[in-house]
């Protein structure tokens, strides 16, 4: 496999996973909306931060209003991480490697690209912006559908998984860091106010994880819970440490790796090991444990760049 | 209620189908008698099917206009082109026989120059040559083959001789499809493929494959071939995945290449640098290397040449064979058959003069309004002049830029391309078409394609066979008449003459480039 098609099918896969997670995030923020009081202002501007884009944003818009919020991350083709880009850039990539995928691969995304493209627009406002979303999830959930019935598990799938999983442990560490901001400091096992309780599950269902999380724990949402869930549960194909296991999976079918090995090992060992019961008190550290995973995730990329796209060199 | 084939108007014309009107021809009886059964409604529904098979199959070519490229469905039309057995067999013969000495005539100019030297062909025609590559002098391919695929180019007059208008030695694109065009017809009419012998094309990707892999520097060991494309950008990158998807071989951008100081040729994989040993270029020469050629390529490889001339590589077609590929030269491709093969040649060329000669240039001069005039290198049908059509401040125009250099220009007689019935919004029309045979050269043998992909132009009196312009395609088919199942009846002779002395719409030659 050449060494440009194997980095493609990884962003590809990563796009996608992108994709999907912004319009998930955009959905379960409005729904929160809706159940929060108005003296609490949690505002848009948390989606931002969680995209880590504040800066972009800041430059393209004057305040961080619904609106504005919803266009940058869904339909802005400034924003290289909207749904919009996302998908076109995965499209892009797609035509490039059309060969290594099933043909069906090409008219799924085609289907949702084209759909983002022609709704996105007049779907910014709340009534057709839940339904808008929804296809946009649906089309993206369709294209793995046919990935993982229709396509063989050579090296170039391998490389898809690594990709979408690397995006998701991703995304679940900065919804948690972002949304985890706010709620740090209550003592653990405290029953919590409702509204503290609505928005710990707004953390679950931002990754689609609360029914599971109601099977795996079997008692009711509370911090520590949560980020144990998502972070460390073996089952949750969201969870970080779930994540983390999938692309250490791949590695027996790609040639010598000891350094990507050992990126995995490291920070499943930092998920693995943390105590969590404590980082939502006083002397907890979630943002430097946040941080450290990210690092982390940073490190493997850099170790698949440096031993299987730029080989050769 | 079927379809009146007694209204097609192809009187005048030579058509392909018809040898007057309502008089087929025998290869294309048994297809007529099929498509009169069926009625305009069914007609209509199997255009559907084969819109609907292009779709699913994917079958796209690339514009690239305003910053974006598009994938375009392939323009196809249902009603093919049939040719017999009896006259492909000629034309092939003609088609080995001209690329033979084709390739010989670039070792030759890239070697001893023997065929200047005996002043059969006069060597300022070498001297302005703008596909001429210093950096190929002295170089002697494996076989001694430079062009190993050909596409050359071939018209009807409406007397029904067959020409060859042009050599396609560069790049020449379009093969894939001629496959895909028979992979919808197959789709799409499947009860012909039962009462007629029609040739299978098939075989072409492996006849390549076999062509490329012959190239290899180290022979015994299963070589790694490669296709080396432009990009997603370039309007024929279809064809690049297409094929190398057939053959099973990578597809390779310049940027997966690198030269090692061992003078070989790597790609760089997941598993580390890997050797290649044959290059299918797509890629023009001036940009394939930037070490030998353009320094500002990005698309190319850097050493690419150095490989090649070390033999460390084998690459096809081979640099600097676009030599033979220019308007001039063409017009001894004649002279070369006799000089280096000591045959008459099988396939004439439409007759062509000069302007580098005094004699020829004043007859052109003296006849710009009946003549199609044409620059020496360019492709595409840039650049030309087409003297009927053309108005009198053009004609002024290329008067002058034949006297400022008239070793750049050549000019043809119109000819009256002959036609097939083509499905159109009013119902079934003649219109005018070409045929893109492709020649696969390896040195002890020559694979000519069973047909070639038939290129058509939509419009109404078009010439413009351009995918691009409007142009759109058909299946190509050579038919068997021996092996065919159904007793044929004998052809109307008189009808044949007739229709062929009534041809009077005069029509410029070769008003079409490059697909």
């Amino acid at each position: 496999m050449l060494s440009r098609v194997a980095e493609n099918l990884y962003w590809f896969g990563r796009y996608l996973q992108r994709a999907e997670n912004t319009a998930r995030l955009i959905n379960v923020n409005a729904n929160l909306m809706l159940d929060l009081p108005r003296r609490m202002t949690l505002g848009w501007g948390t989606l931002i931060e969680i995209v880590g884009s504040t800066p972009r944003f800041q430059s393209l818009y004057d305040q961080a209003s619904e609106e504005n919020v919803v266009r940058y991350l869904m339909t802005d083709e400034r924003n290289p991480a909207s749904i919009r880009s996302s998908l076109h850039t995965a499209r892009e990539i797609l035509r490039t490697v059309r060969d290594t995928m099933p043909r069906e691969t090409w008219e799924r995304v085609n289907d949702v690209y084209f759909y983002v493209l022609e709704r996105g627009d007049n779907s910014i406002a709340r009534a057709p912006r839940q339904a808008f979303l929804q296809q946009a999830v649906s089309g993206t959930l369709l294209i793995y559908g046919v990935l993982t019935s229709n396509m063989s598990r050579d090296v170039g799938f391998q490389f898809l998984r690594i990709g979408t999983n690397i995006e998701q442990a991703d995304m679940t560490t900065r919804i948690l860091d972002v949304r985890t901001y706010a709620l740090l400091g209550v003592q653990p096992g405290a029953d919590l106010s409702p509204f503290e309780s609505i928005q710990w599950m707004s953390v679950l269902r931002s990754l689609t994880a609360y029914q599971m999380y109601r099977r795996h724990v079997r008692m009711r949402v509370n911090g520590p819970g949560v980020l144990r869930f998502l972070l460390q549960n073996r089952e949750f194909p969201r969870s970080v440490m779930f994540c983390l296991s999938s692309v250490a999976s791949t590695l027996p079918a790609l040639p010598g790796n000891r350094k990507i090995e050992r990126a995995i090992e490291r920070t499943r060992a930092l998920v693995r090991d943390a105590n969590l019961d404590v980082q939502l008190t006083a002397d907890g550290h979630l943002p430097q444990l946040m941080d450290e995973i990210q690092i982390g995730l940073g490190e493997l990329h850099d170790a698949l760049a440096e031993t299987y796209f730029s080989s050769g060199n | 209620m079927a379809f009146d084939w007694s209204q097609y108007r192809c009187a005048g014309l030579h058509d392909e189908m018809f040898s007057a009107p309502d008089v087929p021809r025998p290869s294309a009886r048994a297809l007529l008698a099929y498509l009169r059964s069926m009625s305009p409604k069914e007609l209509a529904d199997r255009r559907l099917a084969a819109d609907l098979a292009i779709k699913v199959m994917g079958i796209t070519f690339t514009v690239y206009s305003e910053g974006k490229n598009v994938d375009r469905a392939w323009p196809f039309d249902l009603l093919p082109r049939v040719i017999s057995k009896t006259e492909w067999e000629r034309t092939e013969r003609g088609l080995k026989q001209r690329v033979n000495a084709l390739n010989q005539f670039i070792q030759d100019l890239y070697g001893d120059q023997k065929i200047i030297k005996d002043k059969v062909v006069p060597a300022e025609v070498l001297d302005d040559s703008v596909n001429f590559r210093p950096q190929c002098v002295g170089v002697k391919p494996k076989f001694g083959v430079w062009a190993h695929i050909c596409g050359s180019d071939l018209v009807r007059d409406g007397d029904g001789t067959l020409y060859v208008l042009e050599d396609n030695l560069r790049v020449p694109s379009g093969v894939s499809y001629m496959l895909e065009n028979r992979a919808v017809t197959k789709r799409v009419w499947p009860e012909i493929f039962e009462t007629t012998t029609i040739l299978p094309v098939d075989d072409y990707p492996a006849q390549l494959y076999d062509t490329l892999a012959a190239l290899s520097p180290r022979p015994g060991d299963t070589p790694n071939v490669v296709l080396l494309t432009p990009g997603i950008y370039n309007s024929a990158y279809f064809e690049h995945a297409y094929l190398a998807q057939q053959m099973g071989i990578e597809l390779v951008e310049g940027s997966d290449l690198f030269v090692d100081n061992d003078d070989c040729v790597y790609m760089r994989t997941i598993y580390g640098p890997k050797r290649v040993d044959v290059i299918y270029r797509r890629i023009d020469d001036l940009f394939i290397d930037p070490e030998a050629f353009r320094p500002d390529s990005i698309l190319g490889c850097k050493g690419l040449m150095r490989a090649w001339i070390r033999g460390k590589v084998g690459l096809a077609n081979a640099p600097g064979a676009g030599v033979a590929d220019d308007k001039v030269i063409y017009a001894f491709v004649p002279q070369m058959i006799k000089y280096y093969l000591g045959e008459d040649p099988i396939l004439p060329n439409v007759p062509s003069y000069l302007c580098m000669d005094e004699k020829q240039r004043n007859y052109v001069l003296a006849n710009l309004d009946k003549l199609v005039v044409k620059p020496a290198n360019e492709s595409g049908g840039y650049g030309m002049l087409i003297g009927p059509r053309a108005s009198n401040e053009e004609r002024e125009k290329f008067r002058e830029l034949i006297t400022k250099n008239p070793r750049n220009y050549m000019a043809q007689p119109t000819l009256s391309l002959s036609t097939g019935p083509t499905i159109t919004d009013d119902g079934i029309e003649p219109r005018h078409l070409d045929l893109r045979p492709f020649i696969l050269s390896r040195g002890e043998s020559t694979y000519v394609t069973t047909g070639g992909l038939t290129r058509v132009a939509l419009v109404k009196g078009s010439l413009v066979v351009n995918s691009s312009q409007g142009g759109g395609s058909k299946d190509t088919w050579v038919v068997d008449l021996d092996e065919d199942p159904e007793p044929l009846v004998a052809a109307t002779q008189a009808a044949k003459s007739q229709s062929q002395s009534q041809s009077q719409t005069s029509v410029p030659a070769g008003v079409k480039g490059v697909g």
